[in-house]
Order: C-alpha cells, then structure tokens, then sequence
C-alpha cells in the first residue's frame, strides 16, 4: 500500500519491550504469529508507536475519537480485554492454532519486525 | 486501476457524488490486517474497472469521515451508493468474501 506521507516507526526501545512481551503472551497462551510474519511485524511497530506516543500499547487496528481517553480506559490496551478474555485478536498478532492464518512461530527477531516496517 | 486515496475534503466528491457505486478501504498506517487486504482491494479495483470505483481512506488522516460513519475495527470495508452507505466487510476477507457482498450493488 502506498502511503501519501512517510509512515513514522516507534523507537526501539519500546519496540523491542513490545517484541518481548509478544513472544511471552504467545507462549503462554499456547496462541501463534500470523503465516505472514509480516503483519505481525506491522502490529508490533504499531504497538510500540502507540506506547512511545500514549504510554500504553494501544490495539493499532481500532479507530478511536481520542486515542490518549482510549489508552487511559485501558481497554484496547495490548492484550485487550476480548484476547485476555476469549484469546480474540482481530490484528492477527495472537491467532489460534485453528485459525487458517496461523502459523508455527511464537518468535520474531527485531531484524524481522524493521526490514518489514522499513519498507513503509 | 490502482485505489486512489481520499480525504475528509474530498470524500463528498469522491464517494458520495460518485455515478459508479464505490468501495471504500478504511485502513490505518501500522494495522496488520490492513496490509492483508490491500492487495485484494486493488485485484478488485481491477476486476471491476469501470463498474466499481475503489479507494482508500487513512482513517489517522481523515477521522471526521471514520467517526461518522462509525468506524472501530480496522480494516473496513464499506460499499456506498449514490451517496448511501449499503453494506460492509469488517477485518481480512478472503477476495471472494469481498466480490460477492460488492455483486450485489452492481
């Protein structure tokens, strides 16, 4: 996709505490990385932009009227309530093992994630 | 045919007044799902050339048009026609998903 501005990327300091913390939360849901680890890339530079601008890893794939209420209501804060809840992540980062979109990875490398964001 | 991008200025015109019925993809910038579908919303764009026309909106650029028509999960899919919103896809759809809710406002 082609974006009309350059699109900024998080620091890397909280990408990689986002990085980390992903690869944790899968493990210990028994859930997976997307097939395509290039969206997971994508979400997890999302993340760490959202903690770098808001504080708090807010879920990329919502609209919202006022991100920073948002991230005080804590909700969609990653890992939401409907993953903590029912392990349900419509940004395909945690994908159970039956979701046709899941893969076999619960590991992605800081290389990974940037020769991916670093495209857009 | 590739989508162009619309705007808050120029949805009115792009979208609303448009003759052809219109796709819109409601995407934004580091939303994994949404680097899914784009390609599937430009094969469409494609296959429709002259039926359908598709764009997109960058829903952190543009959020009067993402608020107003009620925009939350992302990517969505919206199809308007002749200045009404008449269906939408919500999340990665499969290209077949897209092209038979789309058939039916052709």
């Amino acid at each position: 996709m082609q974006d009309t501005q350059a699109t900024t990327q998080a620091t890397e300091k909280n990408l990689e505490l986002m990085r980390n913390f992903a690869q944790s939360y899968a493990k210990r849901t028994g859930t997976y990385f997307c097939a395509d680890l290039g969206v997971t890339a994508v979400v997890l530079e999302g993340l760490a932009k959202h903690k770098d601008d808001l504080g708090a890893p807010l879920c990329p794939c919502r609209h919202y009227e006022d991100k920073e209420a948002e991230a005080k209501a804590t909700y969609w804060n990653c890992p939401c309530v409907p993953m903590q809840e029912r392990h349900e992540c419509h940004c395909m980062l945690f994908l159970k093992d039956d979701n046709p979109f899941a893969g076999d990875k619960q590991e992605i490398s800081f290389d990974e994630i940037r020769s991916e964001t670093n495209k857009y | 045919m590739a989508a162009v991008q619309v705007t808050d200025s120029s949805f009115k015109q792009d979208v609303l007044e448009s003759e052809l019925p219109v796709l819109v993809d409601f995407w934004a910038p580091w939303c994994g799902p949404c680097r899914m579908v784009a390609p599937v919303v430009d094969e469409i764009s494609e296959q429709y050339d002259g039926q359908v026309k598709v764009v997109k909106l960058n829903t952190d650029e543009n959020p009067s048009v993402a608020s107003q028509y009620g925009i939350r999960s992302i990517p969505t899919l919206m199809i308007f026609k002749g200045g009404q919103r008449v269906d939408m896809v919500v999340g990665a759809v499969p290209k077949t998903t897209l092209a038979n809710t789309l058939e039916k406002y052709l």
